[in-house]
């Protein structure tokens, strides 16, 4: 890597972790923002059931926001670390909460737009 | 390949999932995280599209009551498979960076366009018919 900096430093001149950092925030505030139109819509349908499951998703993506900015915060410390960690970028796990997460609320929105034409 | 054990990226070895990190070698950073940001783009493709089926059946607009419900449910449905295919892709991207293997073409880009054609022509009749 010719892009190894001191630590604090700079990984990438093009500002990739700081990119990837933003993409990862603008998915988990749509994905908020959507859980929380969930909360005014679900309970309506749905009743309590609706309500904790509206409510389950909420914070289950305010979580991702505070994961997402850890997540940046490693990849930061390894990819400017001189130590043996370098270059190891944060695994697979995050990614597959977040498709999870978006599988579960495409469902639940699935299951919502056949009920709401059938009542 | 390191020897620390990190809390969320996990041990070396012991990354998740190991069909990808199972194989080849670390690739350049800024290949995984350009990776990373792809499938993100396509997260966030996949909640436009759900959040579309729902808006569609929610606001009903006045058209014709089943090619609504049908483009609908259409989008949603494109929602969940795009999601899925969304983690499916990022994986295969992963495994083909880590074997310097060339990149696989993205595999919901034709369905996803041809489910679109469908939801368009549905839309069209169903203001039409309305």
């Amino acid at each position: 890597m010719s892009t190894q900096k001191s630590e604090g430093g700079l990984f990438d001149p093009g500002l990739q972790p700081e990119r990837t950092a933003l993409a990862w925030l603008r998915t988990a505030l749509v994905l908020t923002v959507g859980s929380l139109v969930g909360l005014r819509v679900l309970p309506h349908y749905w009743g309590p059931f609706g309500l904790v499951l509206a409510g389950t998703g909420a914070l289950a993506s305010m979580a991702l926001i505070g994961l997402a900015v850890r997540r940046y915060r490693l990849t930061g410390r390894r990819l400017t670390a001189a130590g043996p960690a370098a270059g190891a970028v944060p695994d697979g796990r995050l990614p597959a909460l977040l498709a999870l997460l978006t599988v579960c609320a495409a469902t639940i929105a699935a299951v919502l737009v056949v009920w709401v034409a059938a009542v | 390949m390191s020897d620390r054990a990190g809390p969320a990226g996990g041990p070396p070895g012991r990354r998740f999932p190991r069909s990808v990190y199972g194989v080849g070698n670390e690739p350049d950073p800024r290949f995984t995280l350009a990776n990373e940001r792809t499938f993100l783009a396509w997260i966030r493709t996949a909640l436009a599209l759900t959040a579309g089926g729902v808006a569609l059946e929610a606001l009903g607009l006045g058209l014709h009551p089943q090619l609504r419900l049908a483009a609908a449910v259409l989008l949603v449905l494109a929602g969940i498979g795009t999601s899925a295919q969304a983690w499916v892709g990022w994986t295969r991207t992963e495994r083909a960076l880590r074997l310097s293997r060339p990149l696989p073409a993205p595999a919901s880009a034709l369905p996803l366009a041809a489910v679109l054609l469908v939801v368009g022509v549905c839309i069209v009749l169903a203001i039409l018919l309305a």
